[in-house]
């Protein structure tokens, strides 16, 4: 897939998608507007241009039951159109201002972004004010749109029997908890998805008091705020559907899948515990989570990786990664590709017997270093994008952490003791948390 | 948190254009060297991306995928360090080094804070000029490159981008994917690598983009210790292409639910007349997300695909447009005709007024954009220069936009876009899905 998309395109660059809440020394000033929307402006005066994400606390576990994939289908319907800015004008405007735009929606948020000239940015807040408060539904968009989506649902998912794996994974692993439910929504529950649908799903989530803008770039917090109240002051505060809260029932036992398919051409082993997130954590815990991720199979320098692709020559490749940044549970990821003619079996053996181990001993002082080191200067090569430093902080206060949890991020990484990654590995890592699947090639 | 990120619109697409916010200067290195450079003392960091002559296009023929395998021992030990004492050495000082084969050249790109670039260049300098290419290390690499490429066999996009090479460019080298075949992965002894190494990364040709915390003083003597020990030696030559494209649809059977489609035409080089008015045709047709026909017309209009792009790809000896789309099992038939229809009408009419005037100011407006980061401007010029411009192609490239006509780009269209000479490969299958998977006309 990477080397087709550079085959594409005659110079791309690639910005993150989602990145995670760190961002080093980074100055960021936050205020609301008298409607409830809350701003956070991240000055960065390099270049002459600025980065306008909007982020909604709406995701898909506010997909109501049977409908799973309304809040991603309503992200798409937001370019769609409203009567002074009809259809797809809203992509079409911006290109023409020279602007870039796109969109992401999340279990736990939705975010609407805009990379523009400086001299712009109102523009671009006029156009978000407008399909704020105005959106336009019809019948015939909808129905085209749902096509649309389905054929992003084929693309993403069912055309990868990776993806297929890890979306069955996660509707085990999460019981009852809509993070269980894929965003993009099961096939049959998209269908039902129609006008009334998403109209009532527009009234009840979004409005200026849910969300929050945020602007990187080369803007004064003075520019933004005249701005802001200029183009989104005049909105007014609804209502809104309060977010349910959902159960995370416990866990008694570890699920395993074998899933066998004809389409799988490597076999993969994966094991995803659910575990704390940033917002349950407490202090520390989340912390210590991320660095014993980067410590077993960050990079190559890994123990696990090198236990499992250097000296044991049993894997091609390990990785291991934390996702923290949710409203609810976070997960714990291991994946691992054999090596040819090794079972899948041996490798979560050696994977489980290093993840023993490392509950009881503390790791060497100069791994600990090394992994610390690495997820702090990543916070200050974070820095070096706004679409990432302006995602690191909307994606912390949509989640509900503060401006003040990003930017102390690097100082808490530096304080995680030896003592705090023995204790994950002890106490989070809990198999009867966890979903292990083999995914393996299957005769047609 | 990617896991879960769906975006609404991924239509990557990028102005080689100007900043006026960037001022960038060029510097003569010690051996001669293109370096262009950008200097910001911001952030504390330093990016650089450096264009080898080694991509893909000088493999051998039955060694296909030496360049990359080369290129992916690059960390992979040095000097006296082995390739865990140098992962190490790297990570202790979180340097990311990454090295990615194209077609015509090999990109090394190393980002660090400035506090370690004294010593992240010295090892960028180890890795290229004194690569043990150990038999370890060898193996290993060969295991996950061969892995890396049945994973890809899982993917359609990948099974058809990679069908469609091998289709239009027939018996050159450009045929193969950058990253190699496994029979050619599997013939390589540590010798070639070693040899393709000491003729191929090497400073004739090499052309290197920096922006960050650095003065010329220091660039110089950073570019010198990366880069002084390499040889001088001309690389060979690439093969002239002398035949481009198989004009129909040939299709690669999978069984997928969505067939995907990679189709295209003979294209034109960067130094071509009508490169410019070409990438601003190109723009209007396909290369434009939601301001494009094909969007429009395949997804706003039909709901028949998530995304479809084109783009005007100019490697060093040969020219493709390059467009991509997927549609459900029964639909790739419909949607191959809407394409055609598109390409028909546009080449017959040219742009309208409003289109070419959007294009334009699209186009120009968004070039800045490219130059916000220092990751991005490093990328950006390296880019630029890899495509043999000037270094004054950055203030004068808007000019070149702006001054493009309606009748430029409808002769650039007319010899850029007639689907008589289009080259379909789809990975799935065209047979019609019984019951009717096209119920649905608007």
């Amino acid at each position: 897939m990477a080397s087709f998309k550079a085959a594409l395109v005659a110079a791309l660059i690639a910005t993150a998608l989602a990145a995670p809440a760190r961002a080093e020394q980074a100055k960021a000033f936050q205020f609301a507007l008298q409607n409830g929307m809350q701003v956070l402006v991240i000055p960065d005066h390099r270049a002459p241009v600025v980065t306008q994400m909007l982020w909604f606390r709406v995701g898909a576990v506010d997909d109501p039951p049977g409908l799973s994939g309304l809040a991603h289908f309503f992200e798409h319907m937001m370019f769609r159109g409203t009567p002074s800015v009809p259809n797809d004008q809203f992509s079409q405007t911006v290109a023409r201002n020279g602007g870039e735009d796109n969109a992401f929606t999340t279990h736990d948020y939705t975010a609407f972004y805009e990379q523009i000239a400086k001299d712009r940015l109102r523009i671009v807040m006029g156009l978000e004010a407008d399909r704020m408060a105005n959106l336009n539904l019809s019948d015939p968009n909808v129905r085209t749109e749902r096509d649309v989506v389905m054929e992003e649902r084929r693309m993403r998912i069912d055309n990868d029997p990776q993806a297929l794996a890890r979306e069955q994974m996660e509707a085990a692993l999460h019981l009852s908890h809509p993070y269980g439910r894929p965003v993009i929504g099961w096939p049959d529950e998209i269908r039902h998805i129609g006008r009334a649908e998403a109209n009532d799903f527009y009234t009840h989530h979004y409005a200026p008091n849910n969300a929050i803008l945020v602007v990187a770039g080369d803007v004064t917090r003075e520019d933004v705020r005249a701005a802001a109240e200029a183009e989104f002051g005049k909105l007014p505060a609804r209502e809104l559907v309060p977010r349910a809260d959902f159960a995370q029932p416990p866990r008694l036992a570890e699920t395993r899948m074998v899933i066998a398919r004809p389409d799988v051409k490597v076999p993969v082993f994966e094991r995803i515990y659910r575990v704390v997130s940033y917002t349950e954590a407490k202090p520390g815990e989340a912390e210590a989570l991320e660095t014993l991720a980067q410590l077993l199979g960050g990079d190559a320098t890994g123990i696990l990786y090198r236990k499992l692709v250097v000296d044991t020559k049993l894997a091609s490749d390990v990785d291991v990664s934390y996702d923290g940044y949710a409203r609810d549970a976070g997960e714990f990821t291991i994946s691992a590709v054999p090596r040819l003619g090794v079972r899948l079996e041996t490798l979560e053996a050696v994977t489980d017997s290093v993840l023993k181990a490392y509950a009881r001993i503390l790791p060497k002082a100069a791994d600990l270093e090394r992994a610390k080191t690495q997820l702090v200067a990543d916070a200050t090569y974070q820095r070096d994008s706004q679409y990432q430093l302006a995602t690191a902080y909307g994606q912390a206060l949509a989640i509900g952490l503060t401006v003040d949890d990003v930017e102390e991020w690097p100082d808490r990484i530096r304080a995680v003791t030896g003592q705090a990654l023995r204790d994950a590995a002890a106490n989070d890592l809990d198999k009867r948390e966890a979903v292990t699947a083999y995914l393996k090639p299957a005769a047609p | 948190m990617m896991k879960r990120a769906i975006l609404a619109a991924v239509f990557a697409l990028l102005a080689p254009g100007i900043a006026h916010a960037v001022d960038v200067k060029t510097l003569k290195a010690a051996k001669g060297e293109d370096v262009w450079y950008v200097e910001d003392h911001t952030l504390p960091m330093i990016a650089i991306s450096a264009a080898f002559p080694a991509g893909s296009a000088y493999d051998p023929k039955d060694k296909a995928g030496l360049a990359a395998f080369a290129a992916s021992l690059l960390d992979e030990g040095a000097g006296n360090m082995n390739a865990n004492a140098f992962h190490t050495a790297i990570a202790n000082r979180a340097i990311r080094l990454s090295a990615s084969p194209g077609r015509d050249y090999l990109v090394v790109s190393l980002v660090t804070l400035s506090t370690n670039a004294k010593e992240a260049f010295r090892l960028l300098g180890l890795a290229l000029s004194k690569p043990r290419f150990d038999a370890d290390a060898i193996s290993r690499v060969r295991a996950q490159m061969i892995s890396n490429l049945q994973q890809g066999d899982e993917d359609p996009d990948t099974v058809a981008a990679k069908g469609f090479f091998r289709t239009f460019f027939g018996d050159h080298p450009y045929a193969h994917p950058s990253d190699g075949e496994a029979a050619g992965l599997a013939a390589i002894q540590a010798d070639d690598l070693k040899n393709f190494a000491a003729s191929h990364w090497v400073r004739a040709g090499l052309k290197i983009s920096v922006s960050g915390d650095a003065d010329a003083t220091t660039l110089k003597s950073l570019l010198a210790s990366a880069f002084g020990a390499l040889p001088a030696n001309p690389p060979p030559q690439l093969s002239a292409v002398t035949h481009m494209g198989a004009p129909g649809v040939h299709v690669i059977a999978m069984p997928v639910p969505q067939p995907s489609a990679v189709f295209g035409t003979p294209g034109i080089l960067r130094t071509d007349k009508d490169f410019i008015p070409g990438y601003v045709a190109n723009y209007i047709l396909g290369g434009g997300g939601f301001s494009s026909r094909l969007t429009t017309d395949v997804r706003v209009t039909r709901g028949l695909t998530y995304d479809i792009s084109t783009s005007l790809t100019a490697y060093r000896k040969a020219g493709v447009v390059l467009g991509q789309v997927a549609s459900k099992k029964g639909s790739m038939r419909e949607t191959l005709d809407v394409v055609r229809a598109t390409m028909k009408k546009f080449i017959a009419e040219g742009p309208t007024d409003k289109e070419l005037a959007d294009a334009k100011t699209y186009l120009t407006g968004s070039f800045p954009l490219a130059f916000d980061s220092n990751v991005g401007i490093a990328a950006q010029l390296n880019a630029f220069q890899m495509a043999g411009l000037p270094v004054d192609y950055v203030e004068n490239r808007n000019g070149l936009i702006n001054a493009v006509t309606s009748a430029d780009v409808k002769r650039a269209a007319k010899r850029l876009f007639n689907p008589a000479n289009m080259t379909v490969v789809v990975a799935g299958s065209l047979a019609p899905v019984p019951g009717g998977a096209t119920k649905k006309k608007h």
